[in-house]
């Protein structure tokens, strides 16, 4: 679906020699473009919920876009707190939604 | 030990760099973003005689520029922390430590949060976030938008993601209360607007454009608010809710009295795909506070800015500022100063041969002049407040700095 | 929903009350709100919610805003992974 990206613009001109490569969110597949970000990949996707919140499990996705805010932290292939605003994405990387902490991990206890 | 280290690749950073590097100095640019340029990449302005500056070329000439003489740029990497070394300072970076001997603060500023019933919703961003999103990634973010809080860049951004084909069904006005303050009068942001009107003049011009007072000018606003490019800018109406369930479906608004008032029974609600909140700049100032620098509290520069002077020193030894950090400006003032900073440094790193001075006085000079000419003012009184500032650094500071 | 609720640190979730409740019952600085409430504690180091917390707290009678820095950032100004602080390569 790329119905999202701006091919054209009167000013900046057409996007050109797009090249797509495969990146995987949550376990599912998406097309994405070399030269993206993880958050405007999955945008041009129509994800807009990057992650729950650590307590209260209430859906957030980019507020500022420019590394400030870090509400985009994601996992990526197994890293934690990994900006998906300013991370460019690569072939084949795999992305993991920020989820609750468990209760039992919250009050303190052993998983 | 380099000779200096920037952080922060934007019209200062890199401005600054070129300057340092022109009289032979080593240096090293670190930056965040995954593209050189800083928040120039995402703008686009149209001069008065209808020529569109595009900063994605904008940028990417400084950067070239930059490369050519030998600039180290190292993009996708944050600073986290600085440290006061004998003779410089020591740079922690997520990809090394870096020494150097002078170290130039170019980290721009940030965007002024409103906090909005429901503003933490998937869909909801801040207007630069939308700015980045259409401009810089070329994705839009959304198809019908609407836009919270009026002043300068969330006009001229409401009209960029027009041109990215995005419909921008209103801006309107946050809603009246202790958390959006000022941002939810109309007197105040029409005081505001009125700084654009030589962007827009007819509408504005029609509205009493630079001699009706901006008192005036809000009870005169009509309701409905008027157009420019097409897009409601209705500084009548207010926010009151970002609804939707996992993400944004619409915000819920009503129309406010001139002097910010919800008049009751005017409640409904107008469905979007995304929302942006445009609560104004801030500089950002992390990085000087960590490192231990004099403060001023400035609201014309946008907020806490680092004591300085007119040639970027600020009260701790090799260590400058530039660009938005030291108050919020268009990217052209930001690349002024970003060149007295490199000469600055070359003058007391001894790199500023002869005619060094006049150079330097000149750089000085030419920051000024490009204020003067900036087609965005983002507050009023800017001059002055950086006349007092300066005054305030050498009243405290002057002996203890290396003269220039 | 009503202004009170509304959050005004994101990572944290803490809410317009709360905040409100903790200046009026501390009659405390920005920090001490940081503090007691941990609004501008989570993981963008405030960076966001701050200049409200500010406001909130001068326009609720507390110390009006002056030339230091309220609340003051400390290092690191972005979470980094021990690996980091240890010296590794990222
Ligand atoms: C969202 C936004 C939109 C704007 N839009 C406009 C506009 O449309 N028109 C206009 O005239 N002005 C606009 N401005 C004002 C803008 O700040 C100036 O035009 C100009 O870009 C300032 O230049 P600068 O070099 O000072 O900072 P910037 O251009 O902001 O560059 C600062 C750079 O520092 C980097 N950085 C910051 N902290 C760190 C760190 N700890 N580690 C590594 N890197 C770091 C950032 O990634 C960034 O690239 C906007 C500002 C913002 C924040
Ligand atoms: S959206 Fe703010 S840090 Fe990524």
């Amino acid at each position: 679906m790329n119905s999202m990206r701006v091919e054209h613009h009167p000013v900046l001109g057409d996007l050109e020699n797009q090249k797509e490569i495969k990146i995987y969110f949550d376990g599912q597949e998406y097309t994405a473009h070399e030269g993206d970000t993880i958050a405007s990949a999955l945008l041009a996707s129509g994800i807009r919920t990057l992650r729950l919140h650590e307590d209260k499990a209430t859906p957030r996705g980019i507020y500022c876009n420019i590394g400030h805010c870090f509400e985009c932290r994601v996992r990526v292939n197994g890293k934690n707190t990994v900006r998906a605003c300013l991370t460019p994405v690569e072939n084949h990387m795999q992305i993991e939604s920020g989820t609750p902490l468990s209760a039992s991990f919250i009050k303190g206890g052993t998983l | 030990m380099i000779d200096l280290v920037v952080v922060g690749a934007g019209p200062a950073g890199l401005g600054a760099a070129i300057a340092a590097a022109e009289h032979g100095l080593q240096v090293c640019v670190v930056d965040e973003f995954v593209k050189p340029g800083g928040r120039l990449l995402g703008q686009l302005h149209e001069e008065p005689d209808g020529k569109w500056v595009n900063g994605i070329e904008e940028a990417q000439k400084l950067y070239s520029r930059a490369i050519e003489l030998g600039v180290n740029i190292l993009c996708g990497v944050s600073v986290y922390d600085l440290q006061k070394v004998d003779h410089g300072w020591c740079v922690y970076t997520t990809d090394e430590m870096i020494e150097s001997k002078c170290l130039l603060l170019a980290t721009g500023a940030s965007e002024t949060p409103i906090p909005i019933p429901g503003w933490t919703l998937p869909g909801v961003m801040s207007i630069g976030a939308a700015q980045v999103m259409g401009n810089v990634h070329r994705v839009k973010p959304g198809e019908k938008a609407i836009i919270i809080g009026v002043n300068v860049l969330s006009v001229a951004i409401a009209r960029e993601l027009q041109l990215c084909g995005v419909h921008v069904e209103s801006i309107l006005l946050p809603q009246p209360g202790i958390l959006a303050g000022d941002a939810a009068q109309p007197e105040k942001m029409m005081e505001s607007l009125l700084r654009l009107s030589h962007l827009a003049p007819s509408p504005l011009i029609r509205m009493g454009g630079k001699w009706v007072s901006p008192k005036l000018g809000a009870r005169l606003f009509p309701k409905n608010g008027f157009k420019m490019w097409g897009i409601p800018i209705q500084l009548r109406k207010t926010a009151l809710e970002i609804y939707g369930e996992n993400q944004v479906e619409g915000v819920r608004i009503a129309e406010v009295s001139a002097s910010g008032d919800v008049l009751p029974g005017t409640e409904k609600t107008v469905s979007a795909d995304f929302v942006c909140i445009a609560g104004g700049l801030t500089p950002m100032s992390e990085l000087a506070s960590v490192a231990g620098c004099s403060f001023c509290y400035v609201p014309e520069l946008g907020g806490h800015v680092p004591l300085h002077n007119e040639f970027m020193q600020t009260n701790l030894a090799g260590l400058y500022v530039a660009g938005n950090i030291t108050g919020v400006e268009s990217a052209k003032v930001a690349r002024a100063q970003g060149k007295v900073a490199g000469l600055s440094v070359a003058r007391v790193l001894k790199a500023l041969t002869y005619g060094g001075n006049e150079k330097l006085h000149s750089a000085v000079e030419e920051v000024k002049e490009t204020r003067k000419n900036a087609l965005i003012q983002f507050q009023p009184g800017i001059e002055e407040a950086r006349r007092e500032l300066y005054g305030k650094f050498d009243e405290t500071h002057k002996k203890t700095l290396i003269s220039i | 929903m009503n202004e009170e609720s509304t959050v005004v640190c994101r990572c944290e979730e803490i809410t317009l009350k709360e905040i409100q409740g903790t200046i009026e019952k501390f009659n405390c600085s920005s920090r001490e709100v940081k503090l007691r409430t941990r609004a501008g504690m989570g993981s963008c180091g405030g960076r966001t919610c701050r200049s409200t917390i500010d406001r909130l707290v001068e326009q609720m009678g507390g110390p009006v805003i002056s030339n230091e820095v309220p609340l003051s950032y400390r290092p690191p100004v972005r979470p980094v992974s021990f690996g980091i602080l240890g010296g590794a390569k990222e």
